[in-house]
């Protein structure tokens, strides 16, 4: 079954709520990858346009490994439910219509049923009638009624497909009673969603102290996002703070006292943390700040370049120090004591650092 | 266009609070909205005090990033202030400007700045080389004689700057 799927993340299963269950065409496997290619942009527009977290390839690129047409039609024989018979006439029949299949699967069980029935009746061929017999017994192959699952099913209680058990986070019957990892998987995606959901309306009302505007009430999407200090508790936008940082300054402005340190409490500040979400716990500001990070971590430097540059932020560098062949940089720190007791940290000796002018 | 949006705001603000904050009061020039004019009144126990003082208030196009230009319009007789362009020297409105400042946080800091002469750092050399030579009653008769004369007016009025 797993072969016939595509290796493509269904988006719908991502945030747990992908109707088509087993039958869906896109992979509901963890490991697999999500599409990371930006439709609109293929359509023509993107209004992300360089900043889409999305890669922006050309339709004609994509055409070339086709993720989506390819596993269709060999996915015709797994979007049968396993209750039903693999009939030669029940394959060639749906073959022909394979626009129909995702509709017909809600209805199939019952006609499939039937036909195996029939076929037993007709032909008794022992393979046939085997193949269906141990795949029907085990409930954790068949799918969850998604019109229970949805909200509501019209067969109730005799139903002939199986009722997802109760959600309690999203309040959706979308558990599958025999398959405990799916199960585990949505709690966790579920509880997760949840916590963001309110985290982001928590944050609707925090204002940033430099443009005096809400954050989320900025105009573009884009801009709707907080710059976490790492040593304070102050809000900001991150385009605001990142601004101000960045910015041109009067000459005589101490960098350190006055630019780096946050516009409210002068508390300095080494580096700003872009959250769509403000935290209110210091461990959720850890949180953010170490997904953040780890999420840079996985980035190679632009300044290291593959070992052919020289990044000027060294061993702070939040971005991936690491070579053409994959090993990460190693770095030994040179520590040198001066006769006074304060050491320093040496990068590239030269001569002239030890002569006075 | 940031700093056209902020001023909006602190508009607004300003005439939200209107009547709260008695000793400052902020107004914006009416067909530009980075002009801007204040009046403060000078603080208690200090020579400045029954004056009221006007500050023009110039915003630059890049404010918050960059501190808003004041100086006083008013004359006055202050260490800090030049006493024939109103230039005034005040450290946050030049290297420690923060953008959370706000006009109206700016003329809290000049009124400070009023009742806190800072002697080492004069625009006015003869008010700071009083104040710095420890003659502070020569200072406080200064300061005072300009006040009556330019910022207190009989009708108790805003004083025209004319």
């Amino acid at each position: 079954m797993e072969g016939g799927r595509s290796r493509v993340l269904c988006k719908f299963f991502m945030h747990g709520a992908c109707l088509k269950g087993s039958d869906c065409q896109f992979s509901h496997n963890w490991s697999d990858n999500a599409s990371q290619v930006c439709t609109f942009y293929q359509r023509g527009l993107c209004t992300y346009g360089a900043h889409c977290r999305y890669e922006h390839v050309r339709a004609s690129r994509i055409t070339k490994p086709a993720p989506p047409p390819v596993p269709v039609p060999r996915h015709l024989p797994a979007a049968i439910p396993p209750g039903s018979n693999v009939d030669s006439n029940s394959t060639a029949e749906t073959a022909v219509k394979p626009s129909s299949i995702p509709l017909k699967d809600a209805w199939q069980q019952n006609s499939g049923q039937n036909l195996v029935n029939s076929v037993a009746g007709l032909s008794l061929g022992e393979a046939e009638a085997e193949e269906p017999e141990p795949i029907s017994n085990d409930p954790s192959d068949r799918p969850i009624c998604a019109f229970a699952q949805a909200g509501n099913c019209p067969h109730g209680e005799s139903c002939r497909h199986i009722h997802g058990d109760l959600c309690p986070t999203c309040g959706k019957h979308c558990l599958h009673p025999h398959r405990p990892l799916e199960r585990e998987n949505h709690k966790l995606q579920c509880e997760r969603n949840k916590k963001n959901l309110e985290a982001l309306l928590k944050s609707q009302d925090i204002e940033c102290s430099v443009c005096l505007e809400r954050v989320h009430s900025k105009p573009t999407v884009s801009e709707r996002k907080f710059g976490l200090m790492s040593g304070c508790d102050h809000p900001f936008c991150v385009g605001c703070i990142r601004g101000w940082r960045s910015g041109s300054h009067a000459p005589g402005m101490d960098i350190n006292t006055v630019v780096r340190a946050c516009p409210v409490c002068r508390v300095p500040t080494h580096y700003v943390v872009p959250s769509v979400v403000w935290y209110f716990t210091p461990e959720e500001k850890e949180d953010i700040v170490n997904g953040y990070k780890n999420k840079l971590s996985e980035i190679d430097c632009r300044h290291f370049d593959l070992g052919n540059g020289v990044c000027p932020f060294g061993t702070s560098c939040f971005y991936k120090h690491a070579f053409k062949d994959g090993t990460l940089e190693e770095v030994k720190l040179r520590h040198l004591g001066a006769a006074d007791g304060s050491t320093f940290i040496v990068k590239n000796v030269r001569l002239s650092d030890f002569l006075k002018f | 266009m940031t700093s056209r949006a902020r001023l909006f705001k602190e508009y607004k603000e300003v005439h939200r609070e209107k009547g709260g904050d008695n000793d400052i009061q902020l107004t914006c020039d009416d067909t530009n909205i980075y002009r801007w004019t204040a009046y403060i009144k000078g603080p208690v126990d200090t020579p400045y005090q029954e004056g009221v003082f006007q500050l023009a208030i110039n915003v630059p196009e890049q404010y918050p990033l960059v501190p808003p230009q004041v100086r006083f319009v008013t004359k006055i007789f202050h260490p800090n202030v030049h006493f024939k362009t109103g230039e005034i020297c005040l450290d946050i409105l030049k290297t420690a400007w923060s953008p959370a400042w706000t006009l109206q946080s700016v003329c809290r800091a000049v009124i400070a700045l009023l009742a806190h002469p800072e002697a080492d750092s004069p625009l006015n050399c003869d008010a700071g080389n009083l104040l710095r030579s420890g003659d502070n009653r020569g200072y406080r008769s200064m300061s005072q004689m300009y006040t009556r004369l330019c910022a207190v007016h009989p009708n108790a009025g805003r004083p025209n700057s004319s």
